[in-house]
């Protein structure tokens, strides 16, 4: 056992539908160091909301868990159920995207705050509205004497999320993990949300977990970033490390196929072409495999494992990029004029 | 007048769409309007892609939906081709409406779920009684290939296709009737990154394919970048600042628009980061500040500010429109 | 160049199969069967209904299989004939609402306006009348006849089912698929046809099963206040009347009970049948 604050390993979750099994995720194993800041990367569908659910302990009960949680050492998934108020909301928070889901909508803020330290700390109603107006000052918002007694609806989008991020750290938590906390507000808002969220990291010693399908938003925060696809973790990897020297063909090719701000107009994107997989009975190979660029044979058999590499980095590829295998695999590739899983490549691209 | 005036506008023949002094007010009560629009002014020339850029509350879908006239427009004139869309009413106006197509943002709501891609497609022309025909079975072909949707599946209902691919064929079907000018509201917005960039590329080839004048609106400041030859930006209902792609980008000149580059997660070179920083709640459009609207919040503000509304100006001879007091010179405020 | 993949989920294959599953078939099993049954009486090797000839009284499984009547009448024939004007006045009844009361709705829903609020206002002013006075005031002031039951039993059903239909609309009319219809150069009148009624109607459809049950109910409550069809007409509701005397009750408990349990069985399964269907028709509207 690591003497990471937090050590997930082997996580698998699956629901069981109409349709047969989604394996939501699929083996996913990281270790989150105290006070640090990890970003988990992903779009709709890789994972990556699921797995803060599952280390937050939300999923529905028909979801089948499988692997080890341990915080501080400790078993989270064997919590009993009394002590279960004073770890989840306690040690370990979360923040959602909407905070209207985490908000409810016909009591004051301060009441919802409040509420918080008294179910967790068993504070006493005065000492807890004195302590919810400290909270929403140190979140940055103006006059929290006045908006302890306001109702969400009266607040604008940004100054709910805050009120939801104060709600959040009532119980001084050691962990916060935000799940696409800018995501609904625009991009001025979000700047002074981040920089809320790094400056109380900071400031408090804590750490966290910054669920974003924004690669910009996890690499301008983030100490470490992980990138889900399809249920699986592949590629984990030092945020500066990650972003200047991918190795693994999904992240390179969402880091290409994104706009940039210092591209000229009308630069062609590079798009990935085909559409994330189905979750329900994945097939054993690669599941980035129909759509990389790099695939080979051996792509389609069994799943690759994650490779750790001197600590700072790991990665699930066969024929990672930016290296001798991955180079040789995408001209043998673009000589044939497409992948083995029938991906034309169409025009000589940039090698990557 | 704040952020209007027709500085802007250009006196050339080849200006497809001109819109000027736009007013939507929406009311809510006897006595309240929000004021989603407020005087703007812009044109577009034939074949250029125009970019709206701004945050929720700037009306920049206000401005997309008033003219194809899904919105009532309080005042002011839409001018396409010569004819002031505003103006028209029934019939009239339904025969100009195939030359102005839309493409929404969710990609989902904007297909009827109970009804077959095919027949989602060929709807158009179908209104316009071109529904019949072998020809039009091939057109509907081709646009499907074009957009990347197999004709094979043309018998599918919406929901059995991802977000990008319902996307697709909202392009297809706007493009059916052979469109003049094509209106995309936030467009990609509800897509995957992954798949972003397909939808963006499609966009780009069909502009090129059949001739189109784009308005693309957008609050990612990238993606209008990307898809712009001249980018617009709106801050609650009025414009700060007009001008060419790289103009907009390389010297923004509003604080505004700098407050905009300074805020994305990985800003503009041409900006400082502490710029972003930009305090303050966005002022009720019920309510909007006199003068200058971006005063509440604007680092620069003097007097002249909350009295006087700034009109669209030329600054820097070229293409480029500021409506500010105090444009900000460009590199005063950078670092070095 | 777009899309090379092959995408052999390009469509997502074998979208999930819904089933209605067997229950919902022995509901339709049991309407239609009932309904064959009424429309087939006079041919059916069943009793003539309106012949006094037998013991009064009988039990079950005598000379008549389901007993008979105080008047000596066969119950199974008299329950068969009932089915006639039951269902029939249900399905008039509710067919009428849901002509009238749709079309208003969705009429009031998509102009909205000054339209919306004069439609509203009748059916607001409908809703608040008590619907026994106006059942009352129409069969007291009407003949008691076949169609007069049916439209009474109409016009109770236009204000709930046309405030539906107002409700699905507006729902509908707000979204983009209906704005690009109209963006397309759509008139007011395709818009409503091709997009918002395959919407709105198919789910209202089934709840068309749910109101005939309503319906059949209202018009047992209606014979007990003797509203129901006059003269020698034989329905459901009359023939649980006619078994209602209280020595009827305590000793031939049956010549009640059987038409009640007709109508139990028959509204039970309008209204599974009418949910399974609703469940059924209800388009999943993403692939996710």
């Amino acid at each position: 056992m690591s003497n990471a604050q937090l050590s997930v390993r082997d996580l698998e979750v699956r629901f069981p539908t109409s349709r047969g099994v989604v394996e939501a995720v699929n083996g996913v194993s990281f270790d989150l160091e105290r006070g640090q800041m990890l970003g988990i990367v992903g779009e709709s569908g890789s994972g990556k909301s699921v797995t803060a659910k599952t280390l937050m302990n939300l999923l529905p009960r028909t979801a089948e868990i499988s692997g080890d949680i341990h915080f501080d050492g400790e078993d989270v998934r064997a919590i009993a159920s009394g002590h279960r108020k004073h770890f989840w909301g306690v040690k370990m928070t979360m923040v959602f995207q909407d905070p209207m889901t985490s908000l409810n909508p016909v009591k004051r803020c301060g009441e919802q705050i409040s509420e918080t330290l008294r179910y967790h700390l068993g504070m006493s109603r005065e000492a807890a509205l004195k302590r919810s107006i400290d909270l929403l000052e140190q979140v940055g918002i103006p006059e929290p004497a006045r908006r302890v007694k306001q109702y969400p609806h009266e607040l604008s989008g940004g100054l709910r999320q805050r009120v939801v991020i104060a709600m959040a750290l009532a119980c001084e938590p050691e962990l916060l993990i935000a799940d696409e906390p800018t995501t609904a507000v625009d991009v001025t808002v979000q700047k002074r949300l981040l920089d809320l969220l790094d400056e109380l990291r900071r400031d408090r010693g804590m750490s966290m977990i910054l669920i974003t399908h924004d690669l910009g938003v996890a690499r301008g925060r983030c100490d470490e970033v992980a990138v889900m696809y399809a249920g699986r973790l592949v590629e984990r990897a030092e945020t500066e490390v990650l972003f200047s020297d991918a190795r693994h063909p999904y992240t390179t090719a969402l880091l290409r196929t994104i706009p940039r701000i210092d591209q000229p107009s009308h630069t062609r994107l590079v798009p990935i072409e085909g559409r994330p997989p189905e979750l329900v009975n994945p097939p054993d190979q690669c599941s980035f495999a129909p759509r990389c660029r790099h695939a080979q044979a051996d792509c389609l058999e069994g799943v690759p494992t994650l490779t750790n590499l001197d600590g700072n980095r790991e990665f699930a590829c066969r024929y990672p990029a930016n290296t001798e295998a991955g180079r040789t695999s995408f001209f043998a590739n673009e000589a044939a004029g497409q992948t083995v899983t029938g991906l034309t490549i169409a025009q000589p691209s940039e090698v990557n | 007048m704040a952020g209007s005036g027709h500085a802007s506008l250009r006196n050339s023949e080849n200006v497809l769409l001109s819109v000027r002094d736009l007013v939507v007010e929406f009311p809510i009560s006897r006595k309240e309007r929000v004021h989603a629009v407020s005087g703007v002014s812009f044109d577009v020339a034939e074949g250029e892609t125009l970019g709206i850029v701004g945050e929720s509350g700037c009306g920049k879908s206000t401005v997309a939906r008033a003219i194809v006239q899904l919105n009532k427009i309080t005042s002011g004139v839409v001018e396409y081709a010569g004819t002031d869309l505003a103006q028209l009413e029934g019939e009239d106006l339904r025969r100009v409406r195939p030359e102005l197509q839309m493409i929404f943002q969710d990609p989902i709501s904007s297909l009827n779920p109970r009804r077959r891609i095919r027949d989602v497609i060929t709807e158009g022309l179908s209104i316009w009684n071109e529904g019949t025909g072998s020809w039009t079975q091939e057109r509907i072909d081709e646009l499907m290939n074009a957009v990347g949707i197999d004709p094979k599946f043309g018998d599918r209902r919406p929901h059995q296709f991802s977000g990008g691919q319902c996307q697709r064929i909202g392009i297809a079907r706007a493009l059916a009737l052979d469109p003049k000018v094509l209106i995309c509201d936030e467009p990609v917005s509800a897509l995957d990154v992954s798949v972003q960039a397909q939808v963006l590329n499609i966009i780009e080839d069909m502009k090129v394919r059949y001739g189109l004048t784009i308005l693309f609106i957008s609050h990612d400041l990238s993606v209008v970048k990307n898809v712009s030859d001249r980018i617009i930006v709106m801050y609650l209902g009025k414009i700060c600042e007009i001008g060419d792609a790289e103009t907009i980008y390389g010297s923004p000149r509003h604080p505004y628009t700098r407050a905009l580059l300074a805020s994305i997660p990985e800003p503009a070179p041409t900006v400082d980061p502490s710029e972003g920083n930009i305090i303050g709640e966005l002022p009720s459009p019920i309510h909007p500040p006199q003068g200058c609207r971006f005063n509440t919040r604007c680092p620069h503000a003097t007097e002249i500010c909350f009295s006087v509304e700034p009109t669209v100006n030329a600054v820097d001879g070229n293409d480029h429109f500021v409506a500010c007091h105090h444009p900000v010179e460009v590199g005063v405020s950078l670092p070095a | 160049m777009i899309a090379s993949v092959p995408e052999p989920n390009a469509a997502i294959d074998g979208a999930v199969e819904k089933k209605l599953g067997w229950a919902f078939w022995l509901s339709v099993a049991w309407i239609g069967g009932l309904a064959l049954a009424a429309v087939a009486a006079p041919w059916l090797p069943i009793k003539d209904p309106d012949v006094l000839g037998a013991a009064p009284r009988a039990g079950l499984f005598s000379d008549n299989l389901l007993g008979t009547d105080a008047l000596g009448r066969d119950v199974l024939a008299r329950t068969v004939w009932g089915a006639r004007i039951s269902l029939g006045v249900g399905s008039v009844g509710i067919i009428l609402g849901l002509t009238v009361g749709g079309t208003l709705g969705i009429i009031s829903g998509y102009f909205r306006g000054v339209v919306d609020q004069l439609i509203s206002f009748v059916f607001f002013s409908l809703l608040s009348f008590p619907s026994l006075v106006l059942a009352l005031l129409i069969t007291a002031t009407l003949s008691r006849s076949f169609w007069t039951v049916a439209m009474t039993l109409g016009i109770l059903g236009i204000a709930p089912i046309g405030r539906l239909a107002r409700a699905t609309t507006i729902q509908f009319a707000e979204r983009e698929f209906v704005q690009a219809s109209r963006v397309l150069g759509a008139k007011n009148g395709r818009i409503i046809v091709r997009e918002l009624l395959p919407n709105v109607l198919i789910p209202m459809g089934a709840l068309t099963l749910l109101g005939m049950g309503i319906s059949i109910v209202a018009e047992g409550s209606l014979a007990f206040l003797g509203l129901s069809v006059e003269g020698d007409a034989i329905s459901w509701g009359k023939s649980i009347v006619d078994g209602s005397q209280v020595r009827d009750l305590t000793e031939n408990a049956h010549v009640a009970l059987v038409p009640i349990v007709a109508m139990f069985l028959t509204v039970l399964a309008l209204n599974f049948a009418g949910d399974r269907l609703r469940e059924y028709t209800d388009v999943k509207e993403t692939a996710f």
